[in-house]
């Protein structure tokens, strides 16, 4: 059980593996923003909040946070955030913030092949690599194929 | 998709948030016009999804276009199918009513010939599947988790979106499919061993007896992984090996009661050391200190949790005292945590409490996670010596504790403090203490239960009357202690009315002037105190009628009804009534803690079953049991002033009550949902695989041979019997033209068996064999007592398919015999002894086939059968010499060694035997004989043994290695 969300002033990506009302997600959108965005330098990366735990990473001027289980492990969690960003980060070329705004649509389908149902799947940065290179390919394939047929 | 970038611009450069509204109202009128005109083509369909997309990530309410959305699922291009499906994950929830629609869709991509469109469907299904999409398609998912054809990719989003619909609904993953996801397990391919150990760590916390199997899989792996460096580069992740796989099976193996194999404690210790030393050096790289660590702390938990390695028990106990003093927060948070479950666990708490001073000063840590881990720890470290020391502490702490832990940390300070108060004045001072400090944030199960405590034990109530009154009469007193006092006094102020300033005046006064500052329940509580004033002080009546005078005129209505009622009561013309209705009241029942109760409820609802909980090893031991006993409310304190001349109370252990005190403390998984369906136990007797028998029968008068051959495999067995101790090694032969993977054995005994033959398992087989390499396994039995039945071997293995056969040993109670030679005259003599009844079973019997079966006994038959059963034939022993006559001894090691004798009586006229078998215990001859009787009923051919030449295939088998071909 974990969420992969974004936030500076703005929520950049957010990603839900439970089944929440949007209103409670606003909630703990609301109050996890909080607790983490007062949070000093060299404190921990965990947090409690409620019966969940956050494990959250600063990259920058962007956060990176998960919720977890109070039983899961937290810094293998704390290094699936890591391994998301050297993803972006391969597969941008030096990920920055506009990266992932403006091909918001590339970052989810990133997490995509990393997380399922809040778990990791793969954490060969070459497998993910080259699946998303796999749909890439046949997105091009297809874009190709329109302009042909003008 | 130029439109799109250029909108996503737009929004950037507007400065104002309603700029930015402006800008988005704009082109939501503008969709919501274009979808109305209808007619779009997948490009445009695509570009609008997208930007629908983007408001509602940044957070705006999107209330249209999810059809357009779901419709693009059905697109035939890739790009149109993949905003189709993200957005579907994204303004879809699990129960939303446009799911049906697109039930079919998905399940045409989960059969499609292209992978990146089973892929697609496996992320809806994984993100968005509730029960009734999984109850639609989970058929198809769990194929594509199996078929040998799927791509690794395919296999692991198949195995976590079977998790997650597993999670939405249990049923959905069938009991029959358990033994082929262990087998998953061992793929090659990391990433698809770590999503099936995802799923098999959720399903093996439901079942573990169904996931059994799992165990020595993730043991194995494990080991293969540090030990062996089994895995590729990409694996590596800052020169960890995949941390997140290790991670995953040292937390398996915890879920599991710790093995009784030695081989696989063996793999499993030499894992555990490995991770150790590696950690010992730690690096600069922050990555591969985090890996290194998640592992290390896992690896921690798993070694508590086996609480029998000794030596690494040691080392990490060191190890957790230097964390806690890390530099690095992190480091410190989770040393705490872990010394937590060392202290959950632990029978002694001696290491943990050389550091309770550096554990005290974590309550000072400038960072609120760790102020809480800290006080996890003290709470589970505390006990009877240090009690005392800790709730003084945490008592300090809280008057600048945060806010968000004040109450939590209430409820664990009343609770040390109830658990090991072992003096009277103790529990009260700190009771009240804390109450005084803390009065917001006490729950009311708090002082209810103080109030339970003092009502149930006489030697509490003066000095917690004198106590309460002194708290109350001091000119700031939390409201709390109001209702405390009010209800203290009101039952026991009487005890201490004799005393110097606790006059009932006095005590009156006190209570009176916290009247006009209180609650209205507050008051209402007083006023019962004053009422039961009027029947134990007469003298002070007026006073107290006065007040009651005063609040019948109140207008709250409570109150008023309440002061009325006492009002009549007082001024009743006999004090019958009121004698009745305010006599002492009796001890509260027994129930169980209120407090542990509402500690639970903080805590409850985590998705994984917890292996341990906060709590000394007490709170362990019961939350493990999942007992649900009354809590003691009645207490003994050994240092009881008797100031009531009461009979001394009890003289047992001063906290033997502590235990059940945490009756409500079951943080365990909730026990109420219904239980899985059980699957059949694959291993045992009753799924023998057809062909069983032969080899089985052969090996039942032999001490080696061929248990079992088909077209794929061969399974031999040799056995060496010395006493009561077996030595059985298993060969296994692929003869498949391919390779076998995932070779797995597993062994299995009858309920009723275990105790009496037990074993241990010196190694593993090979887990891959290639075209025509053999592998082994050695397994030592040890009969322990007279045993029935034999054990089974399942034999299991990935051919393309699961391939698997359960058969059974030929492990039996006579193979634990040794001939014995006897003198005519001491067989007699111990025949005699024995004698009949209970030690002596005797059977009359003929072919079981009947006489016409081309089958017969002969007297070479006869002695060769009973030699294989492990008599000593003894000739000239009995008078006639048809009659065949043995003796042997059999062996076990917790029975000891019975004598057997036998005399066997044949009529090869009739085809009939008579079978006798006595021995030195009535368990033995039964067993026997049934054994020999199965065997000897079957006779041998009749027909003259045949000749039959080689086949072609004997002979290219035996030339095959020298044959060119």
């Amino acid at each position: 059980m974990s969420l992969a969300d974004r936030l500076s002033p703005h929520q950049r990506l957010a990603k839900w593996f439970t089944t929440l009302s949007p209103k409670d997600k606003a909630k703990i959108v609301k109050d996890v923003s909080q607790l983490v965005l007062a949070r000093r330098t060299r404190m921990c990366n965990f947090l409690e909040y409620k019966d969940t735990k956050i494990v959250y990473r600063r990259y920058a001027s962007l956060f990176f946070i998960a919720g977890c289980s109070s039983e899961d492990n937290e810094l293998i969690t704390l290094e699936i955030i890591h391994r998301y960003v050297e993803q972006m980060d391969k597969y941008y070329g030096n990920v920055c913030e506009l990266d992932i705004i403006f091909s918001f649509t590339k970052a989810y389908y990133i997490l995509d092949e990393l997380l399922l149902a809040g778990e990791l799947q793969e954490s060969s940065k070459k497998n993910v690599l080259r699946c998303i290179g796999q749909q890439d390919s046949l997105e091009d394939m297809e874009v190709s194929a329109m302009h042909s047929s003008f | 998709m130029r439109g799109l970038v250029q909108f996503i611009a737009d929004l950037r450069n507007a400065r104002a948030r309603e700029l930015e509204e402006k800008r988005i109202n704009k082109e939501l009128a503008n969709i919501r016009q274009k979808f109305k005109d209808g007619n779009l083509s997948g490009y445009h369909k695509k570009k609008y999804v997208c930007k629908l997309l983007y408001i509602y990530i940044l957070g705006w309410n999107v209330d249209f276009g999810h059809l357009e959305a779901v419709n693009l699922i059905s697109a035939n291009k890739y790009s149109e199918k993949q905003i189709g499906y993200l957005a579907m994950t994204l303004f879809l929830h699990e129960k939303h009513e446009l799911l049906h629609l697109v039930v079919n869709s998905i399940r045409k991509d989960l059969l499609d010939h292209n992978e990146l469109f089973n892929c697609l469907a496996l992320h809806a299904i994984a993100n968005v599947g509730g029960r009734e999409m999984g109850e639609a398609l989970s058929g198809e998912v769990h194929r594509l988790l199996i078929s040998p054809t799927s791509k690794s990719f395919v296999k692991k989003k198949a195995a976590l979106t079977l998790l997650r619909l597993y999670r939405k609904h249990r049923d959905i993953v069938q009991p029959q499919w358990a033994e082929r996801i262990i087998h998953l397990m061992d793929d090659d391919d990391l990433g698809v061993a770590l999503s099936i150990t995802s799923l098999v760590m959720t399903l093996a916390q439901d079942d573990l007896e169904q996931y059994k199997g799992a165990y020595a899989k993730a043991a194995a792996r494990l080991k293969r992984i540090l030990i062996d460096g089994e895995y590729t580069t990409d694996y590596l992740y800052y020169k960890v090996p995949c941390p997140w796989l290790q991670v995953k099976l040292l937390r398996l193996l915890q879920y599991f009661p710790p093995s009784e194999d030695t081989h696989v404690r063996e793999l499993i210790r030499e894992s555990l050391q490995k991770i150790l030393n590696l950690a010992l050096e730690s690096s600069k790289n922050v990555q591969q200190n985090n890996a290194q660590n998640a592992v290390l702390f896992e690896a921690i938990n798993l070694i508590i949790h086996l609480d029998t390695e000794q030596d690494l028990m040691k080392q990490i106990s060191s190890r957790l005292g230097r964390f806690i003093q890390s530099r690095e927060t992190n480091v410190r948070y989770l040393g705490l945590e872990a010394m937590t479950h060392l202290a959950a666990r632990s029978e002694n708490l001696i290491p943990i409490k050389q550091h309770q001073d550096i554990i005290l000063s974590s309550l000072k840590d400038r960072d609120i996670s760790v102020r809480r881990k800290g006080l996890d720890l003290l709470y589970s470290m505390c006990d009877s010596t240090n009690a005392q020391v800790v709730v003084g502490e945490l008592l300090q702490f809280l008057q600048s504790a945060d806010f968000a832990i004040r109450e939590e940390m209430v409820l664990k300070i009343a609770i040390l403090t109830e658990k090991y108060a072992t003096d009277v004045q103790w529990y009260v001072d700190i009771s009240l203490r804390l109450i005084a400090m803390a009065g917001d944030h006490v729950s009311d199960e708090v002082w209810q239960r103080v109030i339970q405590i003092v009502t149930n034990n006489e030697e509490l109530q003066v000095y917690a009357a004198q106590t309460a009154l002194q708290h109350i009469r001091a000119d700031i007193c939390h409201e709390t202690l109001v209702k405390i006092g009010a209800y203290i006094l009101g039952e026991f102020g009487h005890l201490i009315a004799d005393q110097q300033r606790c006059s009932p005046i006095e005590q009156f006064l006190a209570l009176q002037r916290k009247l006009s500052g209180c609650s209205s329940s507050t008051r209402a509580m007083i006023l019962s105190c004053f009422i039961k004033f009027v029947n134990l002080f007469p003298e002070i009546k007026p006073q107290l009628v006065h007040v009651f005078e005063i609040y019948s005129h109140t207008l709250d209505s409570e109150l008023q009804q309440r002061a009325c009622e006492y009002l009549k009561l007082a001024t009743l013309p006999t004090d019958d009534l009121l004698r009745t209705m305010c006599d002492e009241m009796p001890p509260f029942p027994e129930r169980e803690s209120a407090l542990l109760s509402r500690l639970h409820q903080k805590h409850a609802g985590t998705s994984d079953r917890r292996t341990w909980v906060v709590g000394g090893k007490s709170a362990n031991t019961e939350a493990e049991l999942n007992m649900a006993k009354p809590g003691g409310l009645k207490r003994t304190f050994s240092s009881a002033v008797p100031l009531n001349g009461n009979k001394a109370n009890g003289v047992n252990g001063s906290h033997a009550n502590g235990a059940s005190d945490l009756a409500g403390l079951d943080m365990s998984s909730p026990t109420s949902e219904q239980a899985p369906k059980k699957a059949p136990n694959l291993a045992s007797a009753a799924h023998l695989s057809p062909g069983w028998e032969k080899g089985f029968n052969r090996l039942l008068l032999k001490a080696e041979g061929v248990l079992y051959e088909d077209a794929q495999v061969q399974i031999g067995v040799r056995s060496e019997y010395r006493g009561q101790m077996a030595c059985i090694i298993a060969y296994f032969r692929n003869k498949n033209p391919g390779t076998i993977t995932s070779f797995t054995t597993t062994l299995d005994l009858d309920e009723s068996e275990k105790g009496h033959l037990t074993w241990d398992v010196k190694g593993l087989p090979e887990s891959t064999l290639g075209q025509g390499s053999q592998t082994q396994q050695v397994i030592m039995f040890e009969a322990k007592k007279v045993f029935d039945k034999s054990p089974t071997m399942r034999v299991s293995y990935l051919a393309g398919a699961l391939q698997a056969l359960t058969l059974k040993l030929p492990v039996t109670i006579h193979k634990f015999m040794d001939p014995a030679e006897l003198s005519a005259e001491d067989f007699f003599k111990r025949w005699k002894q024995i004698g009949g009844g209970s030690r002596e079973a005797q059977g009359i019997f003929g072919l079981s086939g009947g006489k016409n079966s081309a089958r017969e006994l002969t007297e070479k038959f006869v002695a060769s059968t009973v030699e294989g059963f492990r008599w000593r034939l003894l000739d000239l022993v009995d008078p006639n010499p048809k009659n065949v006559v043995g003796a042997s001894v059999l062996h076990t090691s917790e029975g000891g060694k019975f004598g057997c004798l036998m005399r066997l009586e044949p009529n090869y006229g009739t085809q009939m035997i008579r079978l006798t078998i006595r021995a030195t215990d009535e368990s033995v001859p039964q067993v026997l004989l049934k054994l020999m009787q199965e065997r000897l009923s079957v006779g041998v051919s009749t027909m003259p043994e045949r000749y039959d030449p080689p086949t072609r295939q004997d002979i290219s088998d035996a030339f095959g290695s020298v044959m060119v071909n």
